[in-house]
């Protein structure tokens, strides 16, 4: 069934409607705008729901000369990271109103939350490149204003910058690999619109030609590394995993939503989504890879965590690595990992977020080591922890053992396809790092537990029942991974949750190549293993060696934390290397000097330069010019311009400069008068005097004298304004030259006189004598509304300013 | 820029003399813009340098202790006074010219159509001629005397 165009475009557009309304709502509701909100995430949940069992695409005109549209595509992914975004959304935003109690920037607080959940509903539904270019990058910047909520603090702002830095650049490389994906789109005539990514007639509806097309123009891994590197920042894949710790600086409702819910997602959703287009041995190679090496090493980086929040996040850096690693195998078992996994993984991981939201706020400490035997002040808190901990532990039978076994099955499957396809052995290391990731991953999952039980630490005060408003969105995430889990444990007997595994299968389909995977189609479902497999062995080998390994958990995190700290080895060692040295660079105070006449310079030189060269190189010749004919009255005008030009510099103070400066102004004003053109004089004469004073002014608070000019300088400053003049010159002279056909000029002169017949009202012609001011407030007018604009703008900015430096602020 | 002489009588008086001749001439060639020279923007540049005559030679506190019959607001303080008020001109102005595009849009044409009325048979002026593109000029003169009279009064107070 087609989706309804209202239903779909209100998705994308409620939130941020929303978000606008929120400083509004915020003055009379207060704290409680966190229910407003929820109750417009609730709104996007619905029309989300309403979607269910559609399928296709929904196209607004956007840019329609360049063939880009606001296009949206529902189908079994959108749907479920839409239904994600809206529904964590709703659990997160009450969650909000019991966290965010008496904190500062409410307001901002959740005008962002909101606007990033439409972003995030965009970039689910967009099936244009550049409208989901667009909502990527809006998903980026509502990150960067939610983890530098708190803007006093240090740790926040490096956090922020670190992720806007990592994430929108990161996004640039997509963004090329997009436009390379329209160019090719756009000689391949299976596609109807270059730039719509998903639907009919689009890039990966044509998955066939696009791949023979690319690789014939050898864009094949170009495009697939582009795009790789945008999910890769997006989805905190090492070695770009360093952003997603340091934002855990964000209150925790945001950690919860935007960076193991929501956001990171988009990276994966990128990879499932172009998956069909992409699929080839390369692919697996890279994302395999990717996928598996960042599954580990981001589950070793957790183990050696010592607060809980990052321990959290280190894991949901590993756990979309799993995805990545699942969408990166051959199998049809491979979109089914992936798939499955961002539904489980939002489950259990965002309930943990929102647990370590409580403990932080109800302990006082965030602290692992300061943790302990909470379960009997928290037992409701316990008890959602358990089954999501263990669902993150990979144990059967909770949500997170099925799409573990789904890896664990890929990737072996995977491994033995390529090595009996004549391909290298090591291939088989695959599955290998796999399980060696899942025991990191059990141990650090088993310790997250391990706060609840066990003896509690005397320095550990009394710890205080959460708000209703928190532990009910807790119980509620914790409930539905419970009900996964226990839809396996159903299938197993042969009841089958029909919804569930209806839906998942529609999820998964959108990640499948549309001919010839291995596996076929077949429905999807899920259950308990029921004879001994390798991938069953697998998982038991992971448990096993975890469970053993788990009391010298302290000694294992000893060493990992040895490791760690080897400058070298830390991307992060990097990433701090490279921004404080590029700030402590005399690269920068050469440029960046602060001083007005050096930005000046460079810019006048670079638009003489950028002019002439252009002139050069299209090699235009220089018009001649007549000089008979020309009136005495010009000339006598003209020379004393160019005379009180020349007197400028030769002026003794400011106040003689500008005065002198002025009789340049007023010869001007009598060249237009002599050239018929009264408007302009009117004009020029009356700026002219205005300016006059308003220099006059200004100049009463500078010196009054030069002083001496040191001769290099004078000398530089001269040659800056000779080019410049020169360039001016070279440009009046060429475009007055030019005498174009289709003069415009003709049609004002012809259409804004009072038409020779006409009735009492009319409104195709301007009606005036003055084709001046015919063209300015009647065929221009909207020009006219921009510069009035600007005018605006400027005394708003000038207000400011004076008003900025009597407060005693700075730049 | 309070001088540290006070003006001359002569410059007080001209000043006294002309400044209303200018704000006429200003409304006239707002009026007339559209079938003689002048216009919206002319006129309210015209209409400051009126203003900044009025500021050089009697002071910045001379509007408002005069004419407005009240206090000045402190210096600096931007919040109140008449830079506020100088900015509501601005800002009124700019939604006067945008109003008069969407008013057109409301009539079924594209945004910032203008149209013109002849009125016939009126006493004094007989046949007069009537452009919408008046509004849209009335919207530039408020922005340009509000945005100019701002800086001109910011940058005098410094």
């Amino acid at each position: 069934m087609q989706p309804d165009r209202f239903v779909v475009l209100a998705v994308v557009t409620l939130p941020f409607l929303g978000a606008a309304l929120t400083p509004l709502v915020h003055r009379v509701l207060g704290e409680r705008t966190a229910y407003f909100a929820a109750a417009v995430a609730a709104g996007s949940l619905a029309l989300v729901g309403s979607l269910f069992g559609t399928y296709g695409t929904v196209v607004v005109p956007w840019i329609p000369n360049y063939g880009v549209s606001l296009a949206f595509y529902v189908d079994g992914l959108a749907l479920l990271i839409g239904t994600l975004a809206s529904g964590v959304g709703v659990l997160v935003f009450i969650y909000s109103g019991g966290y965010m109690h008496g904190e500062p920037g409410q307001a901002k607080y959740y005008a962002t939350l909101l606007a990033f959940m439409g972003s995030m509903l965009g970039v689910a539904f967009a099936a244009d490149l550049i409208a989901l270019f667009v909502f990527w990058e809006l998903t980026s910047v509502s990150s960067f204003l939610l983890i530098g909520h708190y803007q006093n603090a240090a740790a926040s702002r490096y956090a922020a910058r670190k992720s806007m830095l990592i994430t929108v650049a990161g996004g640039l490389f997509m963004l090329v690999g997009f436009l390379l994906l329209a160019v090719v789109a756009a000689g391949v005539p299976e596609v109807d619109s270059a730039f719509r990514l998903a639907g009919e007639g689009s890039i990966i509806a044509a998955a066939e030609p696009m791949v023979e097309s690319m690789r014939t123009q050898g864009l094949f891994v170009p495009v697939l590394l582009l795009v790789g590197v945008g999910a890769a920042t997006k989805s905190a894949q090492v070695p770009f995993h360093i952003w997603l710790p340091n934002a855990m600086e964000a209150p925790t409702p945001v950690s919860a939503f935007l960076h193991s819910a929501t956001m990171v997602k988009a990276g994966v959703y990128l990879v499932g989504r172009v998956r069909p287009l992409l699929l080839t041995d390369e692919w697996t190679l890279v994302f395999g890879v990717l996928g598996l090496v960042t599954m580990t090493v981001t589950a070793i980086l957790a183990v050696a965590a010592s607060d809980i929040k990052e321990l959290l996040a280190y894991s949901t850096a590993s756990h979309l690595g799993l995805i990545v690693a699942g969408y990166g195998m051959t199998e049809y078992l491979g979109a089914e990992t992936g798939g499955f996994h961002i539904l489980n993984h939002a489950l259990f991981k965002a309930a943990l977020f929102l647990v370590a939201g409580i403990v932080a706020h109800e302990a006082g400490t965030r602290a692992i080591d300061e943790l302990g035997g909470l379960a009997n002040d928290l037992p409701i808190t316990a008890a959602v922890t358990a089954v999501a901990a263990l669902g993150m532990a990979g144990l059967p039978p909770f949500n997170g053992f099925y799409s573990k076994e789904f890896l664990f099955h890929a990737v072996y499957e995977t491994a033995g396809h390529f090595v009996s396809h004549g391909g290298s052995p090591l291939w088989w290391l695959l599955p290998v790092v796999a399980v060696f990731g899942s025991v990191f991953t059990f141990l650090y999952s088993i310790r997250f537990l391990m706060l609840f039980f066990g003896d509690k630490p005397d320095a550990l005060g009394e710890v205080h029942a959460p708000p209703l408003a928190m532990t009910l969105p807790a119980v509620v995430l914790g409930g539905l991974a419970l009900v996964v889990g226990l839809g396996g444990v159903a299938g197993t007997v042969g009841v089958h949750f029909t919804p569930l595994e209806s839906f998942v299968g529609s999820v998964i389909e959108s990640s499948v190549a549309a001919t010839g995977e291995e596996g076929g189609h077949h429905g999807f479902s899920y259950y308990l293993p029921t004879e001994v497999t390798p991938w069953l062995v697998m998982s038991t080998v992971t448990i096993g060696v975890g469970a053993v390994t788990y009391p010298f958990f302290d000694r294992i995190r000893d060493g990992v934390r040895a490791v760690r700290s080897v400058d070298f080895l830390r991307p992060n060692w990097y990433y701090d290397g490279a921004t404080e040295g590029l700030d402590r660079s005399s690269a920068i105070d050469l440029v960046q000097t602060g001083h007005l006449r050096t930005y000046a310079l460079a810019l006048s030189l670079a638009l003489a330069g950028l002019a002439l060269s252009a002139y050069a190189a299209a090699g235009v010749a220089l018009p001649t010019i007549a000089y008979a004919g020309l009136e005495p009255a010009l000339v006598v005008v003209l020379g004393v311009a160019v005379i009180g030009a020349l007197a400028v510099t030769a002026a003794p103070s400011h106040v003689s400069g500008v005065l002198t400066l002025s009789i340049l102004g007023f010869m001007v004003a009598i060249f237009y008068i002599l050239g018929s053109a009264p408007d302009l004089a009117l004009t020029q004469l009356v700026v002219e005097t205005l300016v006059l004073v308003i220099f006059l002014l200004v100049l009463d608070k500078l010196p009054a004298f030069y002083g001496t000019i040191d001769r290099v300088r004078a000398a530089r400053d001269a040659v800056v304004a000779g080019a410049v003049g020169l360039t001016v010159a070279v440009t009046v002279l060429l475009s007055t030259a030019g005498t174009p056909d289709d003069v415009v000029a003709q049609y004002f002169v012809e259409n804004s006189g009072v038409p020779a017949e006409h009735g009492p009202t009319f409104v195709d012609g301007g009606g005036g004598g003055n084709i001046v001011n015919v063209i300015l407030v009647d065929f221009r007018a909207f020009d006219t509304l921009g510069e009035i604009s600007v005018v605006a703008m400027a005394a708003l900015s000038v207000s400011t300013l004076v008003a900025m430096r009597e407060r005693g602020e700075h730049q | 820029m309070t001088l540290d002489r006070k003006p001359t009588v002569i410059a007080r008086t001209v000043t006294r003399l002309v400044v209303p001749m200018i704000l006429v001439t200003a409304i006239a060639l707002l009026l007339q813009g559209h079938n003689l020279p002048g216009g919206g923007f002319i006129a309210g540049v015209l209409t400051v340098t009126a203003f900044a005559l009025v500021y050089i030679i009697y002071g910045l506190d001379y509007l408002e202790t005069e004419l407005l019959d009240r206090t000045p607001a402190v210096r600096y303080e931007t919040e109140s006074g008449i830079v506020r008020e100088y900015g509501r001109v601005f800002a009124s102005g700019l939604a006067v010219a945008a109003g008069s595009g969407v008013a057109a849009m409301v009539l079924g044409y594209p945004f910032l159509t203008q149209a013109v009325a002849f009125l016939e048979h009126l006493p004094v002026y007989g046949e007069l001629e009537v452009a919408s593109a008046l509004v849209f000029d009335l919207g530039v003169y408020a922005v340009v005397v509000g945005a100019l009279l701002t800086i001109l009064a910011e940058v005098g107070a410094e």
